[in-house]
């Protein structure tokens, strides 16, 4: 092998270089190229995932209009009176406005089965004896007034004289979960 | 086919051959060379630009995607913080379906007593588990059951319908239990007769 072998085996080598440069280079076009298409899949995917998303959410807005209106409308009410010791203070006023002759009063905070969004309740329990129509009054105007109030019980009987009503009501007061 | 050593370079300098000439069809390696580099800084500009053009579109896709992942997230959100609210709005609906006011079934009960009958003893209570469901159990002094009657006609205009109803006459004394539905479900369009605080 002489130098002039020599000589051809190194533009040889220069070919074959270049030629892997070029093919190299093709690679790493087709490797970026498949990159793109894949990017343009996850967006094609990403894009019809927030199409399906926003079809469920206009669904879901337009189920709710009558629900979501109820809420505004109540919501107030339920946020008027929201604690224990305000629920309080609010029946004793009452029950003190109305001048009733109320033998026994008592509250107890308790908790309301499967309502997740009203755990608690400030029961109220109140015993009268006063006259049947200054009673009766009085319960029909709170419930007017209280609308979000609950009476889970009441009892009537007759009180120790013959005017008198007797009456032992348990009142509730739903507290709004904060 | 012969090439003439005149018309290519073969890398040689004018002088005299001390090793004897390459094989006539060695002679087309520089033309392979130059044909090869040619090639070579076609292709490659060629690819470079689909290279770049390739990168340019995979970025605008990735913040494109990115972009509706966000807006995803946000449509999301706003339908989780919905999803909240109509629980809100179911919870605060059963209270108020089990809030119905009584007074008014109080009153017709004790205005329905006829004049040789009274109300001995009332009471209502709600069934804790279904509170808009009352339990009524009343003592009326009666000796007849047309009181009853009369009385349960006026719960019925209160549109509330009996169930399991139990009652005992005797010594005088009507005890009658029942379990009261009312027929008038509070709907999400009852407004309360109060303006809001």
């Amino acid at each position: 092998m002489n130098s002039k072998h020599i000589a051809c085996a190194i533009v040889a080598v220069v070919i074959a270089l270049l030629v892997q440069f070029t093919l190299w280079f093709q690679n790493s076009r087709s490797a970026m190229q498949r990159q793109a298409e894949t990017a343009q899949f996850a967006e094609t995917a990403a894009a019809d995932q927030l199409a399906r998303e926003r079809v469920q959410l206009a669904e879901l807005r337009r189920q709710s209009t009558d629900l979501i209106g109820f809420l505004k409308t109540w919501q107030p009410y339920f946020q008027s009176i929201d604690n224990a010791q305000s629920a309080e203070v609010n029946y004793t006023m009452r029950v003190k406005e109305a001048n009733l002759v109320n033998l026994a009063q008592r509250f107890e905070l308790g908790t309301v089965k499967n309502n997740p969004s009203i755990p608690t309740a400030m029961r109220t329990y109140l015993t009268f004896e006063d006259d049947y129509p200054r009673l009766m009054n009085w319960l029909g105007e709170l419930e007017v007034k209280m609308p979000t109030l609950r009476i889970s019980s009441v009892r009537l009987s007759k009180g120790t004289r013959p005017t008198d009503l007797r009456a032992e009501i348990t009142l509730e007061h739903p507290l709004l979960k904060k | 086919m012969q090439i003439a050593s005149k018309q290519i370079d073969d890398f040689k300098t004018e002088r005299k051959d001390i090793t004897p000439p390459l094989p006539v069809i060695l002679r087309l390696v520089p033309l392979l060379l130059y044909c090869s580099i040619i090639v070579a800084v076609v292709l490659g500009a060629v690819f470079f630009l689909q290279l770049q053009l390739a990168i340019k579109k995979r970025e605008g896709h990735r913040i494109e995607t990115e972009n509706i992942a966000i807006e995803t997230q946000k449509t999301q959100s706003e339908r989780a913080a919905l999803e909240a609210e109509i629980k809100k709005a179911t919870d605060i609906e059963s209270w108020v379906a089990g809030s119905r006011p009584i007074q008014p079934l109080l009153v017709e009960i004790a205005r329905s007593m006829g004049a040789r009958s009274s109300l001995i003893d009332l009471r209502i209570e709600r069934d804790p588990d279904a509170p808009a469901q009352l339990k009524l159990a009343m003592k009326i002094g009666t000796d007849t059951t047309k009181q009853l009657d009369t009385t349960l006609d006026r719960i019925a205009s209160q549109d509330y319908r009996t169930f399991s109803p139990q009652q005992n006459l005797g010594r005088g004394e009507l005890d009658y239990r029942a379990t009261l539905v009312s027929r008038q479900q509070r709907t999400p369009d009852v407004v309360p007769e109060t303006p809001a605080p």
